[in-house]
């Protein structure tokens, strides 16, 4: 019988955590950030457009007010934009440690998210999900995305066991389900999905 | 990192309105909450999602998988109520999270 694979990332008794992965896993975490950076570049000026490859990273507040998402965007799109690259920034220069504080850890899961949502725009995931021939344009693409998915499920994995405990008041504030009957067949961005239309 | 603040002062003004009873006038509009919403995803991992909840809003397993199972299945989940200041800010903490969540107010 196969036992559980040893994990790769590991919390010690010091309260930061152990990484413990191959020279090339790290070669491609230290590369793969510098390209989202210099797609980021082009936010610096508040008043540009999110690229397509970038929309998931800054998603909208008030889809229905524009003058509300107006404010919404001066408030919080520079905060959300040092955010992400704080993250990728330390992703890149620290790939090759094997040791990380909370802080760093939240860092490359924070960095993995951002990555995986820009690769998963690019390459126009769905819920059905694609599969690519290796020879196929996008394949590096495809790879590094299953990869860093691989590797995000590995941190929550290990930060789920060091979340606080439980607020006794949390859980039984919500309305349950405001919208009546389920709603089924919404994209992420609330429009239908194009087989349902 | 910085700190999100994106909480804004609210200005209310309310118009003088004799006719109305005490009872009406609470469920005038800006007394009614403010939903955070987070919508489908295919790319977020479920294992994520759950993660973020649990983290952010102090859930249960049980309760933020839910919660994850109902975006996931429904298309949408309420994942937390209150002020528009409140519903704001966490609007933009689950934005930092890479969520997909948008905010609107009940009723």
């Amino acid at each position: 019988m196969r036992g559980e694979p040893p994990m790769r990332i590991r919390a010690n008794a010091r309260g930061s955590f152990d990484v413990d992965l191959p020279e090339e896993e790290r070669e491609l975490l230290a590369l793969l950030p510098g390209r989202m950076l210099s797609a980021l570049e082009v936010l610096a000026n508040p008043d540009s457009i999110v690229p397509d490859e970038l929309r998931r990273l800054f998603p909208p507040a008030y889809p229905t007010d524009v003058s509300a998402e107006d404010a919404y965007v001066r408030l919080a799109r520079q905060d959300l934009l040092d955010h992400h690259r704080e993250a990728l920034m330390v992703l890149r220069d620290s790939a090759e440690v094997t040791h990380l504080d909370s802080q760093g850890i939240n860092a490359w899961l924070t960095a993995l998210t951002d990555l995986r949502l820009m690769l998963g725009s690019i390459l126009g995931i769905t819920e059905d999900g694609i599969e690519l021939e290796p020879s196929d344009p996008s394949y590096y693409n495809w790879i590094c995305y299953h990869y860093l998915s691989q590797l995000q499920h590995e941190i929550v994995t290990v930060l789920s066991e060091q979340l606080p405990p439980l607020k006794s008041e949390a859980s039984e504030r919500l309305p349950d389900d405001p919208w009546g009957e389920p709603l089924g067949g919404l994209r992420w961005d609330g429009t239908p999905r194009p087989e349902l239309t | 990192m910085n700190n999100v603040n994106v909480a804004r002062a609210k200005t209310i003004e309310v118009a003088p309105d004799t006719e109305q009873s005490p009872e009406s006038r609470e469920h005038v509009s800006f007394d009614r909450p403010w939903l955070v919403i987070v919508w489908n995803d295919p790319i977020n991992l479920m294992s994520y999602v759950t993660f973020v909840f649990q983290k952010l809003f102090g859930y249960s397993l049980e309760k933020a998988t839910k919660l994850m199972r109902d975006v996931h299945e429904k298309g949408r989940a309420v994942v937390a109520t209150g002020s528009r200041e409140r519903a704001e800010l966490d609007v933009a903490r689950l934005h930092r999270h890479g969520l997909w969540a948008t905010m609107e107010q009940s009723g």
